[in-house]
């Protein structure tokens, strides 16, 4: 154990410069990832509530029969997708809309007539939120003579989609990139290493060292390495979170275990970074 | 022990490197093997530490064959191997106890074991007041003293040897076969590959392997005279 520490530490003495290159680029590749991580998990929280809150509202043409529109929401009822119906009438709409909109109320004041339309508000059912079952939906609804217009949150569900899509993406490959970079500079960490203790390597191999033995302190020297640069990583993306936490939107953070996970995601980047290059290294004896 | 049976290596770009060698050695024999520089000496030396494996016929090295051993099982069989060589190999940066001691480190042996070991092997090569130098700081048959050491301090079966008086004068040389005596003295079997035909001359009794262009040309074991 004591040949084992002695030997990882060797390395950062060895070459400082190429040892920081490793750290720094492991740093940055889980760096990049985490930060899209955080985008998409956030995406998500928001897309799960906005989801909550799927719904395809009917408005009706004014005057039209009480008995047709329970008709229309008996049907609309017994659809598979949907959840619950309610219906809206012009004096509950405007009562709501003074609610909601207590700024304006002045608007609302001295109307002569209500200009708000009665509507059906269906809200579905969470295995049928997504956009193509939405618009099924609606279009359905939409054969209804006495329904004058139909609207439902289509388009910002599909951004947002989108926009969880596009960061999950982006930081695969950005992250991507600097793990195989951090794959290469831990790969010439080594290298240097090796090169630099042929005669030692040589040495071991005479008097009976075993492959594990060898490697087990340029492992561990990798794994320390990469366990180093998530730690970096971390301190980044919790000042990163902290300043978009002050300054834009609230955001919800990892959660301990996952952090966890990440160092050691970042141990395991660089074990495996050493292990490569040891195989190729001491095959021969 | 050590046999080899019709042993053939070839090097891809340089042909023949030993051709149809065959010799058993037995346990305590002391034996030279000489013969001119591109005999196949060390060849010879790296078949038995299994560094390279034979082209043809077969080398065995107690217990282990050439054809059937595994990567993973060589580092069993150099623990049970003394080497030494013409250039020493000591690690520069550590004392002469330190390198001794490296040969115990690799096999796992606790602090405990390693230490008493070390000095005791120390002694018997009479480096006893020198294990505290670092190798620049001793001569050079000091310092292939402290490589004897290092080769037995595993307590193998066969001290191996290629060239190691090479890099050492003459009245060095002699000293540094003596330490091979004494041990060979105490039941080990001792091969020592020399192109230096004096020292065989310091051995009468010694066997003597002789190589030339890859054959064995002369095995005084098989009754043939020495001279």
């Amino acid at each position: 154990m004591a040949y084992t520490s002695r030997e990882a530490l060797f390395a950062f003495r060895r070459s400082p410069l190429l040892t920081s290159l490793s750290i720094a680029t492991i740093a940055f590749a889980l760096y990049t990832l985490s930060v899209f991580g955080l985008v998409w998990r956030n995406i998500d929280r928001v897309l799960a509530d906005v989801e909550e809150r799927v719904e395809v509202i009917a408005y009706l043409v004014d005057g039209t029969d009480p008995t047709e529109t329970s008709a229309l929401m008996r049907e609309v009822a017994a659809y598979p997708e949907v959840d619950s119906i309610a219906y809206l009438s012009k004096e509950d709409a405007l009562a709501r809309a003074r609610a909601e909109l207590s700024d304006y109320s002045a608007l609302y004041e001295d109307l002569e007539s209500n200009p708000l339309p009665a509507s059906v508000e269906i809200a579905l059912k969470s295995g049928y939120r997504d956009a193509a079952d939405v618009d099924d939906v609606a279009t359905r609804i939409a054969r209804f003579a006495f329904v004058e217009d139909i609207k439902y949150g289509e388009d910002w569900v599909q951004k947002l989609d989108f926009l969880q899509n596009l960061s999950l993406f982006l930081g695969l490959v950005v992250g991507g990139v600097f793990a195989v970079i951090a794959f290469v500079a831990i790969g010439a960490t080594i290298n240097i290493v090796l090169i630099s203790r042929e005669d030692e390597i040589a040495i071991m191999k005479m008097v009976g060292a075993t492959r594990s033995f060898i490697a087990r302190p340029l492992v561990i020297e990798g794994f320390i390495k990469g366990v180093l640069g998530a730690v970096i990583a971390l301190v980044l993306l919790t000042f990163t979170y902290s300043l978009l936490e002050q300054r834009v939107v609230s955001l919800s953070f990892y959660s301990p275990l996952q952090v966890a996970g990440g160092i050691l995601l970042g141990g395991a980047l660089g074990a495996v970074a050493s292990i490569v290059t040891l195989r190729r290294h001491l095959a021969t004896w | 022990m050590i046999l080899f049976k019709n042993v053939h290596k070839e090097y891809p770009r340089t042909g023949y490197a030993l051709q149809d060698v065959s010799f058993h050695l037995r346990k305590g024999e002391f034996t030279f093997v000489t013969g001119p520089s591109g005999a196949g000496k060390t060849t010879l030396v790296k078949l038995v530490t299994m560094e390279e494996r034979p082209t043809a016929g077969t080398v065995r090295i107690s217990g282990y064959a050439s054809d059937k051993i595994k990567t993973r099982e060589i580092p069993a069989l150099r623990r049970r191997l003394g080497i030494v060589f013409q250039d020493f190999r000591l690690l520069k940066n550590r004392t002469a106890r330190e390198n001794v001691a490296f040969a115990l480190e690799v096999t796992g042996a606790s602090a405990e074991q390693i230490n008493p070991k070390v000095l005791r092997t120390l002694a018997a090569v009479g480096l006893s007041d020198k294990a505290d130098h670092l190798p620049s700081e001793l001569s050079g048959g000091e310092q292939q003293r402290v490589a004897i050491a290092r080769a037995l301090v595993n307590d193998p079966f066969i001290l191996l040897a290629d060239e190691p008086t090479g890099n050492l004068d003459p009245k060095v040389a002699l000293d540094i076969l003596r330490v091979f005596k004494d041990i060979n003295l105490r039941g080990m079997a001792v091969l020592l590959v020399t192109h230096d035909r004096t020292l065989l001359g310091e051995h009468p009794r010694a066997r003597i392997i002789e190589l030339d262009q890859g054959r064995i040309v002369r095995d005084t074991a098989n009754g043939e005279a020495a001279g």
